[in-house]
């Protein structure tokens, strides 16, 4: 979102300055025509490149804040409030209005308005201004316009807010029935005929010998392996979490390993709401690298530390064991399941040796921003 | 001859059923019902020894349709074949007077054998643990709890009734109500418009 904005007020501040620039060079406004011109280019250049490198600065009211002050400068130096600055100048309220909440962006344009109010004041607002109705009108328009474009931009972010929240909650709820809709199928239509293969096959067992009851047998496990699957899937595609936070089923898993290990364990933090499928995968990931802390890390302590910041979620599981082995236990498909949810769900997954060398620690990290589209369909 | 009539919805597991019943010598699958509204008809006219009923069918589930098979004179004996098969059935299908339950993941031998045992009166019931019967007990009220009991130890109805005063058709009416609390949920999945 703020990067549409950003472009807008790319946009508009070339087309402003170049504005400002043509009418310097056309009217003789001040002894120091050229000075300004320069200064016109240096502090459309300068700010767009500021802007552009360091985007933190797009939504920081501190930057705003510079912005405005240097453009009110300009028109100051014109001596005059109906400067060939104006449009420059409303173009620095671009990213106050879409950056902030409705009444915020109000209250900015407000202040705006004022400060434009201010340097009319100072650049000469005669006492027979306000008695002449065209300069009264002039003032009032130029008072105005900041407004209607805090206005108009503030209004437009709002709805496009708005507008992105509906559709994020219509999909996932398309989602949500669709993931219904196959556990359903799993269970109803797939199922039943594992279950019916299954069957049917096993009525050949006492009737065959050899080599063909090797067979039977071999099938005969596949299919039970198959139903076992399915089970897995209906189970997760039904209620991943059962709506319970990621770090209250943590601790809860801590707390049945607990009595089967040496390990002191403790969870602490939170990585606060995420869409309950990422939190599912978010669950299964932390849990494995727990169980594999516990049961296999030979391991004194095992910390689990959730962090949640304004645009992403960290989970670390560390411990002070042995560390991964050098090579891969046979049959261990664990890391390799805890890789492949984490491409599921966009996340970075980091499995190493602990922060003193010793114990492993596995940090799995997901970005929260909605359109940066963590999460693959 | 052992008549069997099997309930199941979905046709692939009737059809299997079927053929696998036929193969064991002595076995008559009859019709196979695939609702609750064909099974009356079928019932009537067949008279079938042992319903293998599935759990799960459109409409009723296979435990309200096992109370009503058993108010018939004289009633089949009922074996529940169901996909549920990690013990959450157990008590709601006791209470239901289900005489056998049997995994759908079960093989054939094992069926075969539980309906020989249905035949010769015997009951097929996996056993209640301690945890079933505790989280039985959070989810009934203090009043049905002795009901549950007495069930489990096969106290015939009437003295279930004569032992806490109140009327048979109360008991029964109970035994519904707790069944309905206890039993297994199948989510549906919900309609999309």
């Amino acid at each position: 979102m703020t990067s549409r904005w950003m472009t807008l007020l790319l946009m508009t501040r070339l087309l402003a300055a170049a504005v400002a620039v043509l009418l310097l060079l056309v009217h003789r406004v001040t002894a120091y025509d050229l000075g300004l011109i320069i200064a016109t280019i240096a502090y459309s250049a300068g700010s767009l490149g500021i802007l552009t490198a360091v985007p933190r600065l797009q939504l920081s009211p501190a930057a705003w804040l510079v912005d405005c002050a240097a453009v009110l400068a300009l028109v100051v130096a014109t001596e005059d409030w109906r400067s060939p600055f104006y449009i420059l100048m409303l173009t620095a309220l671009v990213l106050p209005s879409t950056g902030q909440p409705f009444r915020r962006a109000i209250a900015w344009g407000l202040a705006f308005a004022l400060a434009y109010l201010g340097v009319a004041l100072y650049t000469g607002l005669e006492e027979n201004t306000l008695e002449s109705a065209i300069r009264l009108e002039t003032i009032a328009t130029h008072l105005m316009v900041p407004l209607v474009v805090v206005l108009a931009l503030a209004y437009a972010t709002d709805v496009l807010e708005r507008l992105r929240d509906e559709r994020l909650r219509s999909e996932r709820l398309a989602v949500e029935s669709e993931r219904q809709r196959i556990a359903w199928e799993l269970h109803d239509s797939a199922k039943q005929r594992v279950h019916a293969a299954h069957l049917v096959l096993s009525a050949l067992q006492g009737q065959v010998d050899g080599d063909q009851a090797q067979l039977v047998g071999h099938a005969l496990s596949e299919l039970r392996a198959a139903g076992a699957d399915m089970d897995t899937s209906v189970a997760e595609l039904r209620t991943p979490l059962e709506g319970r936070s990621v770090e209250r089923l943590l601790d809860e898993r801590a707390a049945e390993l607990a009595p089967v290990s040496e390990a002191k364990i403790s969870v602490c933090g939170t990585v606060g709401e995420l869409p309950a499928h990422i939190a599912a995968h978010v669950y299964r990931i932390a849990g494995e690298a727990l169980t594999n802390a516990v049961r296999h890390g030979n391991a004194r302590h095992v910390e689990v530390l959730l962090v949640r910041d304004r645009s992403t979620a960290t989970i670390e599981v560390r411990d002070d064991g042995r560390g991964l082995p050098p090579i891969r236990r046979p049959g261990a498909n664990g890391l390799r399941s805890m890789r492949a949810r984490a491409d599921t769900i966009g996340a970075t997954l980091a499995i190493g040796a602990g922060a003193d060398g010793r114990g492993t620690s596995v940090v799995l990290s997901l970005s929260t921003e909605p359109d940066q589209g963590s999460a693959k369909p | 001859m052992i008549r069997i009539l099997i309930v199941d919805d979905h046709p692939a597991m009737r059809a299997g059923l079927t053929a696998v019943l036929r193969a064991e010598p002595g076995f008559v699958p009859l019709d196979a019902a695939a609702s609750v509204s064909d099974l009356w008809p079928t019932l009537n006219r067949t008279r079938p020894d042992v319903v293998v009923l599935d759990y799960h069918l459109p409409g009723d589930d296979g435990l309200v349709l096992c109370r009503r098979i058993k108010r018939q004179l004289p009633a089949p004996a009922v074996l529940l074949y169901s996909a549920y098969a990690d013990g959450s059935l157990t008590i709601p299908a006791r209470l239901a007077g289900i005489d056998g339950l049997v995994g759908k993941a079960a093989p054939a031998s094992e069926l075969y054998d539980a309906i020989r045992r249905l035949v010769r009166g015997e009951r097929v019931l996996p056993p209640i643990s301690r945890e079933m019967l505790d989280d039985a007990g959070n989810r009934l009220g203090p009043d049905e709890l002795p009901i549950l009991g007495m069930t489990i130890d096969d106290t015939p109805l009437l003295e279930i009734a004569a032992t806490l005063g109140i009327e048979p058709t109360e008991v029964a009416h109970r035994i519904d109500r707790m069944i309905k609390r206890l039993k297994v949920e199948i989510p549906a999945p919900r309609a999309t418009t």
